[in-house]
């Protein structure tokens, strides 16, 4: 369990993670979702007492994590797969940090073996290593001391999709352990994919909380129509606007509509006249959940114009 | 004690560690070597001016640490200064979150590492000093021991305080920068207005302090008191690197 109280970090004028509050809970995956520079990797430094909050807290089963003894039986941490010295392998790398916190050796090659690092990947000098295999060897270092809770930032940058599919189904085992498992990611896709449960962050702000099936809804059922007739689904779309649904054309011959029904939609169609090729409704993808929540927050907006430029 | 174990199991997978280490000998044999050199041609030359007689070996080697002890600063400063290059002082702190713990065990490796290279380094000195010196140098047992323990301590708590220093600057240029304005440069601007107040500050800077417990001359102040302000120097830096690491983000 990760419990964030009021967390907020502030860098001069730039405010990174602002009075962020929650419980990532065990027994499920937890995505961390929001665009680049959004506050998560911050969350992350404060939650492994890297950074200093300027405000509020960050617990690890209740305890802030300057205050453990031995972190790594509680929770273990993927940040920065690059952050290696080039010169040490692996495997000295893993066997150092076993020996802080009085891990047995053999552990080593158990993650070694857990992670698919073999044995002449693992005697490398970290600088031969792939991005893909760095991010194996971060992901070892946090398997090492068994925790109940692990957090893996932005895990499949760089990988295949033979890694990134091996990512998704260790999280997924490690969460039906019973573990607390986190994780970042920027690409919507992947998370609608891996994780049971959405934290969304936007400015550092807290925008969503719930399962990810819930947050997908939030977008609404979307309707698509199509028509040979442009003239009609003009008209169809004047009229659902009118009563306060959201249309977009896609093409000329053919309209996606949310806040609506597919009923409403078939009925106005056959009261205006217009034939239609296709009328069904599909799920909102994450992607567009994401914009629908973030278009509410008019300063996450401005803010993401902002860093664009 | 595990924290010592991962800082020492670090150390020595790097080969970084080995080369500055092979740097030091060789520093220490051809200096060593020079310095003997110059000792020998000076008292069978025709300049009687340069005599120097008949010296202990231990002078030899205490003559070369100004140099060899640069080697010797770059293995406790990179102990720490290339965790924040390579970013490793994450994973470091993520492992050890006690900041005290983490630059302790930094300290007692740098220590125990160093007294051991200068014991080696006292020694690899006079193997190659005697002979060169011949008949010119003398090494009496009891006191070349003295010498090169003396040595060794000396390199033991610079390592210390280049080390405490790299955690405050995390630059390892910066750092030896610094280090040698507060070894050398300071105390030898000091010394040049002779004015004996600024002989007296002079006189407490590290590299002095070091200089009165190796030449063991008593004066201003006898070695042992050398040997407490070298220590409390390696404290000094070593209580400011652990308020950086606290403070300021990693």
């Amino acid at each position: 369990m990760i419990t964030l109280r009021a967390l907020t970090k502030r860098f001069r004028e730039t405010t990174a993670v602002d009075g962020l509050t929650v419980d990532i809970a065990p027994g499920r995956v937890t995505g961390f979702l929001g665009p680049n520079g959004a506050g998560k990797s911050t969350t992350m430094r404060l939650v492994l007492g890297l950074d200093r909050p300027t405000a509020g807290q960050a617990l690890i089963g209740g305890r802030p994590y300057r205050e453990l003894r031995r972190p790594l039986h509680e929770i273990g941490a993927l940040l920065d797969a690059r952050a290696l010295h080039p010169a040490r392998s692996g495997r000295a790398h893993l066997s150092a940090i076993a020996a802080s916190n009085g891990i047995p050796a053999r552990r080593v090659d158990e993650v070694l073996a857990t992670v698919g690092l073999d044995d002449r990947a693992a005697a490398k000098p970290a600088r031969a290593l792939s991005l893909g295999m760095g991010q194996r060897l971060g992901i070892a270092g946090a398997l090492l001391g068994d925790p109940p809770v692990l957090m893996f930032d932005e895990p499949v940058n760089g990988l295949d999709p033979d890694g990134v599919r091996w990512i998704r189904q260790l999280s997924r085992s490690l969460a039906a352990e019973g573990r607390t498992v986190l994780i970042s990611s920027h690409l919507m896709s992947e998370m609608q994919q891996t994780a049971d449960w959405l934290v969304v962050l936007g400015q550092g702000r807290l925008i969503a909380d719930a399962p990810t099936a819930q947050v997908i809804a939030g977008g609404g059922l979307a309707v698509r129509v199509r028509s040979p007739r442009p003239t009609g689904l003009a008209a169809l779309a004047d009229r659902l606007t009118a009563a306060g649904a959201v249309v977009e054309p896609g093409g000329t011959d053919e309209l996606t509509v949310t806040g609506s029904t597919v009923e409403r939609v078939g009925e106005l169609a056959y009261e205006l006249g217009v034939p239609l090729h296709e009328l069904a409704t599909h799920e909102a993808s994450l992607e567009r959940a994401f914009m629908a929540l973030t278009a509410d927050h008019v300063d996450y907006r401005a803010g993401a114009g902002g860093a664009a430029a | 004690m595990t924290t010592i174990r991962a800082e020492w199991t670090k150390l020595w997978t790097v080969r970084s560690t080995w080369w500055t280490m092979l740097a030091a000998v060789v520093l220490m044999a051809a200096t060593a070597g020079q310095l003997a050199i110059y000792v020998a041609n000076g008292n069978t030359n025709d300049d009687p001016g340069d005599d120097a007689g008949v010296v202990p070996v231990g002078a030899v080697l205490i003559d070369s640490l100004e140099l060899v002890q640069y080697a010797v600063l770059a293995l406790g400063l990179l102990m720490i200064t290339s965790e924040f290059t390579t970013g490793t002082i994450r994973t470091t702190l993520q492992c050890t979150p006690s900041r005290a713990r983490v630059l302790l065990a930094k300290a007692a490796v740098t220590a125990a590492v160093t007294f051991g290279l200068g014991l080696l380094l006292g020694g690899v000195g006079a193997l190659v000093a005697s002979p060169v010196l011949g008949e010119w140098g003398t090494a009496p047992p009891a006191g070349t021991f003295r010498d090169v323990v003396a040595l060794a301590a000396y390199l033991a708590l610079i390592g210390v305080l280049a080390l405490g220093l790299g955690a405050v600057l995390r630059s390892a240029v910066l750092t030896l920068t610094v280090l040698l304005a507060v070894l050398m440069i300071v105390p030898l601007s000091l010394r040049e207005p002779d004015i004996t107040a600024l002989h007296r500050i002079a006189d407490a800077f590290p590299g002095e302090a070091g200089h009165h417990l190796l030449a063991g001359d008593g004066q201003p102040y006898p070695p042992a008191v050398g040997l407490l302000l070298l220590a409390g120097w390696a404290a000094v830096a070593l209580l400011a690197g652990r308020a950086a690491l606290r403070r300021r983000d990693a």
